[in-house]
């Protein structure tokens, strides 16, 4: 029980932070010398025609009273309209958010099983040839800009070599599975839809790889790390001296050992392979988080912004408790005070 | 038995001692060979950033000069790099560029440390609430990765490259006030701390002269190790175009341009992304073999 009154703790903590979150992003968007009624009322647009824009959502008031009229408002669940198309942000989010989450959470499995392979493969031969083969090949794939990586990636295997399509999340010619989280891969395994399935994972490949790059040099580097630190360990010499397979060794206890702090570091990445996905999607024509706030963020559309804000620094939050938690399960030492 | 040394002897000794842990460190950098390769590129691109006005063909093409006839063409001997649509030589506009890339990184680098530093510094020294509250803001800029945050910020503040570098920085330093409060939090322990305390130092001169100068071989470090990803941040929001406004040949800006046209015209996005990689892994090789040097416990 004491995990479940550690995780309330924890989501209870996160209240005043998002809150604090929320009131910076206010305060950004407040104090833009830019002109988002302007621009979203359109050239022509007469004084009147702007203020009765600002009248129209809020702008008027004094900051304080629009302030907490938005926090209360974020807590009904009412998170804004776009100045721009006049839709509820809280309802683009409902779209935009699961194909975020899907392509960074299918980006992250590729970076977590390759680094941490690479990793074990670097931290067993140490110093020799693989391991600076590795060391290498993760620095060069980590030092290009994701979003030309995803260009050139649209380009090799989408246009010359035509093995994957170059864009969006499914054919558009079909319909996508019927809608269960809006994760695509997820809701065709629950209605048992291959067809779907295997069509969602042709769109989404490319573009989780490309992704994952980005991710791979840390989660590499710290398996390594620390896998070289546990190979040492008077445990591993005890088993090796029992007779064990290397095999076993090496996956079952070094490998459990060193993954803890590699666990960290794949949920600090989780974060930036979000954010990371704002470019990525903007190449592939993903219709997720990316593509919003990139557009909003031109247009200075700022209910928008705020909202993706929010919920990136939600995701963030609980992906930081989860991994505190997760520490628990693979290492019995550790305990929740 | 032992003479006790004079102060004197006693900061000639601590100087040899500094100089033998210095070239033991070259020596460690030096053997390894990637670091040397970023190193040298480095140089290389430093010193492009310099002569970038004499060895461009065309250095007025990165000032907004356009030649209608010269549209559009391929890669060829006048035009290594082809040009873009409104027929600007995009070899001289990369080389033009590699200045700009380079102040964007050491501007957003520098910002963050020093704001970072001081949070950070002040926070583990001081202790109590201010470590408190300066934390709890740290914590707020953590909530949200750096990149949503910076387009955010930059957005607000208006396109350009300036705002570009502030809202970068804004967002960046956050990870230098942690690393340097655990730092300083571990030193502010040593006997050091509490001599300079008992001969009447300042808090400030202590923090200062005393504790970060010791906190620095990590600080380095992460300047390094975090600058390339600096240079491809600020590409990005060029790219996403909140950052340099035509005509100015920044290198993310310049991939923008070129995507419209991509793949058929595919030499105007390929070879600014081909600068921002040689630039952002020459520093990462170069992060990497300092790594190695400054925290022997990284690499083994």
């Amino acid at each position: 029980m004491k995990l479940g009154s550690y995780f309330l703790r924890r989501l209870l903590l996160l209240i005043p932070l998002l809150l604090g979150l929320s009131l910076l992003t206010f305060t950004v968007s407040r104090i833009l010398p830019g002109d988002p009624v302007g621009l979203a009322a359109g050239p022509q647009a007469t004084e009147e025609i702007k203020a009765s824009l600002r009248k129209e959502f809020g702008l008027d008031k004094p900051l304080p009273v629009q302030y907490f009229s938005y926090i209360g408002n974020l807590f009904r669940g009412e998170w804004g309209q776009s100045l721009y198309s006049r839709r509820e942000v809280a309802s683009d989010l409902k779209v935009y958010f699961p194909a975020t989450l899907e392509l960074t959470l299918a980006a992250i499995v590729f970076a977590a099983v390759l680094g941490t392979l690479l990793g074990v493969v670097s931290a067993l031969n140490r110093n020799k040839l693989p391991d600076h083969l590795a060391r290498v090949v993760v620095l060069f794939f980590v030092s290009f800009p994701a979003f030309w990586l995803a260009m050139m990636f649209q380009l090799l295997f989408g246009l010359a070599l035509d093995w994957f399509p170059i864009g969006k999340r499914f054919n558009i010619l079909m319909s996508p599975p019927q809608s269960i989280t809006g994760m695509y891969l997820l809701d065709s395994l629950l209605t048992w839809d291959w067809k779907s399935f295997r069509m969602a994972a042709w769109h989404l490949f490319i573009p989780a790889l490309v992704l994952s790059f980005g991710a791979l040099a840390s989660i590499t580097r710290i398996t390594r790390a620390n896998m070289l630190e546990a190979l040492d360990k008077d445990f591993v010499r005890m088993e090796r001296a029992l007779g064990m397979p290397e095999r076993v060794v090496i996956f079952k206890y070094v490998l459990r050992n060193a993954f803890i702090a590699t666990l960290t570091i794949i949920a600090l990445e989780f974060g930036w392979l979000m954010a990371g996905a704002v470019l990525v999607e903007t190449i592939f024509d993903w219709p997720g988080l990316g593509l919003y706030i990139v557009e909003s963020s031109l247009r200075l559309d700022f209910q928008p912004i705020m909202g993706i804000t929010i919920i990136y620094g939600i995701v963030f939050s609980l992906v930081n408790i989860f991994t505190d938690m997760a520490y628990g399960l693979l290492d019995p030492r550790i305990r929740y005070g | 038995m032992a003479r006790a040394l004079s102060s004197k002897e006693l900061r000639q000794k601590a100087r040899e001692v500094q100089w033998e842990a210095f070239q033991r460190g070259l020596y460690r950098f030096r053997s390894n060979a990637l670091s040397m390769i970023g190193l040298s590129s480095l140089i290389i691109l430093i010193l492009i950033a310099f002569a970038a006005p004499y060895i461009a063909p065309y250095p007025e093409d990165a000032r907004g000069k356009t030649h209608v006839t010269e549209r559009l063409k391929p890669p060829s001997q006048e035009h290594l790099f082809g040009t873009d649509k409104i027929g600007r030589d995009i070899f001289s506009r990369v080389i033009m560029g590699t200045g700009l890339a380079l102040k964007v990184g050491i501007v957003i680098i520098f910002l963050a440390s020093i704001i970072g530093v001081t949070m950070g510094g002040v926070a583990a020294y001081a202790g109590g609430w201010v470590d408190d509250l300066l934390m709890r803001i740290t914590d707020i800029f953590l909530t949200v990765p750096g990149l949503v945050l910076a387009i955010a910020i930059t957005a607000a503040l208006g396109k350009g490259i300036t705002n570009v570098m502030i809202g970068i920085s804004l967002v960046w330093w956050p990870g230098f006030a942690r690393l340097t409060r655990s730092l300083v939090l571990s030193l502010k322990e040593e006997a050091f701390v509490e001599a300079a305390d008992g001969i009447g130092s300042s808090h400030a001169r202590i923090l200062f002269r005393h504790i970060l100068p010791n906190a620095l071989s990590p600080i380095i470090v992460k300047m390094s190790t975090d600058f390339g990803f600096a240079v491809l941040t600020a590409a990005a929001l060029g790219f996403i175009g909140l950052g340099a406004q035509p005509p100015t040949p920044e290198w993310g800006a310049m991939i923008n341009d070129g995507r419209e046209r991509f793949p058929t015209e595919w030499w105007i996005a390929t070879f600014p992304g081909l600068a921002i990689f040689v630039m952002v892994f020459s520093w990462n090789l170069l992060g990497d073999g300092l790594r190695d040097v400054l925290d022997p416990r990284s690499r083994r």
